[in-house]
């Protein structure tokens, strides 16, 4: 018997703001602008919103989308606090609610000023998650997700022969498709060399190993389904979405196995969810906050493996026309860092068959991912229904 | 004329607030002694220390001197320094250690070259006290 919430929600509306470096709008009018934007290309009346899941710890809560947004009756106010995979984890609680009957359409949002604002240093002691990091590892010099994160992509090298050289082609392919794209933080050309030749940040992460620190806003509407089907743009529904928490998961320094991600929870439980299996994914979007981070998850998802992650992404695969494009917008690591809410913008866009230079041909079934807050994942599987 | 801008403060250390949880593993510290969790119903140890032990769900724990030596698991070289009081330091070591004692603790490491990093290198676990409450732990090459 397929899943109660399998294919009982969709996203009817996507909506960004432009993605830059320096702007003077705070992270709230950021993130409701984009919200505007969503619910305008869902066809709906920001009034019929009566649920938000927005991105926490930072940004718009409830009492923020009421009072600008004029919302006559919020049904559900929810936090998924899990960092970067906070966003798809988000569309599982509001698809959950829409299934359900609590609501009509959950608004997700982000605003983030992470560019002009707070920056990436300062984040980690102001989040409770992180207290155990806070305490025990800044001390000693390691405050930076670029930093936490190194240790794994360094055994990953020792382990499997993960080289430089993979790291690069995630890098050089996802700047690739950014320029096919008109609204990205990084629009130049980047090469294998340039990359190689970019400064150590945290061995062995390189500056384009990372991924932006930006400004912008970005949003999405998750519908029932059946309403869904109402509204103007092709339909796009969750076929299958799951969140999970790896061991030890505020401190990856006590992790039984450091490469060890909660998406390797979730997988399996959103293919279930979905009946489908990585063969049969057209356009992934996976979570970039890092380079290597990027192909550790193609192992956790299946595609690939475990250790096969470098070799596997080389030889155009990843790229636009190859077996498994990734990052058709450009992800976090050239267009912009809205906590992987593009990433989900993107596939959408993908799927309804309007993603410009970028679109894969007869996308019909795609995957998202989330990751964040030292290993928490999340990934939906989202199809073209329409 | 001009005027020099004031010099701007020095840029503190980032300490570690110890907990009611913590606290005795930051005395032994100051000791320079390695004090870990064990939980007193199974034995496992735990770390970093926490109220109830995640294998039995025991709430009563006890904290005992453990030797000091352990293997590389993982490490980085910071070259960024995210928080500037790290600057002069740049670059530096930093690893994850798989304890003898059974947990694992992450630390800079002096001493040893980049290139003789290795998984499994055996290292061992120094005192350094940096305030008259606060030490901190660095590793050296056993």
């Amino acid at each position: 018997m397929a899943h109660a919430l399998r294919e009982k929600a969709a996203i009817s509306g996507i909506g960004e703001t432009a993605y830059t470096r320096g702007t003077t709008k705070s992270g709230l009018a950021l993130q409701l602008e984009a919200s505007l934007a969503a619910i305008a290309d869902a066809g709906l009346n920001p009034r019929d919103i009566d649920g938000v899941v927005p991105y926490f710890p930072g940004g718009g809560i409830a009492e923020d989308f009421i009072a600008n947004l004029g919302l006559p009756d919020l049904k559900l106010s929810a936090f998924v606090p899990m960092g970067g995979a906070t966003c798809v984890a988000a569309v599982q609680t509001a698809a959950m609610a829409v299934a359900t009957g609590v609501c009509k359409h959950v608004l997700i949002s982000v605003g983030r000023t992470g560019y002009s604002g707070a920056r990436v240093s300062t984040r980690l002691q102001q989040f409770p998650q992180f207290a155990l990091a806070a305490e025990f590892e800044a001390p000693i010099g390691m405050f930076a997700p670029a930093q936490l994160y190194a240790q794994g992509a360094r055994r990953h090298m020792e382990l499997y022969g993960t080289t430089p050289r993979h790291f690069a082609e995630v890098a050089v392919v996802t700047r690739q498709h950014a320029i096919l794209n008109g609204n990205v933080v990084m629009s130049k050309p980047l090469t294998v060399e340039e990359h190689h030749a970019s400064r150590m940040i945290a061995d062995p992460f390189r500056l384009f190993d990372c991924s932006l620190e930006s400004d912008g806003g970005a949003a999405v509407i998750v519908s029932a389904a059946d309403r869904a089907r109402d509204l103007e743009k092709p339909l796009v529904t969750v076929m299958g979405v799951a969140a999970g928490h790896p061991d030890s998961p505020a401190s990856i320094a006590q992790r039984p196995d450091i490469l060890e991600f909660g998406l390797a929870r979730a997988a399996p439980r959103a293919y279930a969810m979905a009946g489908v299996g990585p063969k049969d994914i057209d356009v992934a979007e996976i979570y970039d906050c890092f380079t290597f981070t990027v192909i550790k998850q193609l192992e956790l998802l299946g595609f690939c493996g475990k250790g096969e992650g470098g070799p596997f992404i080389m030889g155009g695969r990843i790229a636009l026309g190859g077996e498994l494009p990734i990052n058709t917008h450009g992800g976090l690591l050239s267009q912009g860092h809205v906590v992987g809410l593009n990433h989900i913008i993107e596939l959408t866009r993908q799927l309804r068959r309007d993603a410009g230079k970028a679109q894969v041909e007869d996308a019909e079934v795609g995957l998202v991912t989330g990751y964040g807050d030292m290993g928490d994942g999340s990934v939906a599987i989202l199809r073209r229904a329409a | 004329m001009s005027t020099a801008p004031a010099a701007a403060p020095a840029p503190e250390r980032p300490l570690p607030i110890p907990t009611r949880e913590s606290q005795p593993f930051w005395d032994g510290m100051r000791e320079s002694r390695f004090m870990v969790q064990h939980c007193v119903a199974c034995g496992k140890p735990r770390h970093y220390p926490r109220p109830v032990c995640p294998h039995c769900f025991s709430l009563e724990s006890t904290f005992r001197a453990m030797p000091t030596g352990g293997a590389i698991h993982a490490w980085t070289v910071c070259h960024h320094p995210f928080n500037f009081f790290f600057k002069a330091a740049a670059p530096y070591v930093v690893a994850l250690v798989d304890m003898d004692a059974g947990v694992r603790v992450n630390a800079p490491l002096r001493g040893v070259a980049e290139a003789d990093l290795k998984i499994g290198g055996r290292v061992r676990l120094g005192f350094e006290p940096v305030t008259k409450d606060i030490t901190l732990p660095f590793f050296v090459a056993e």
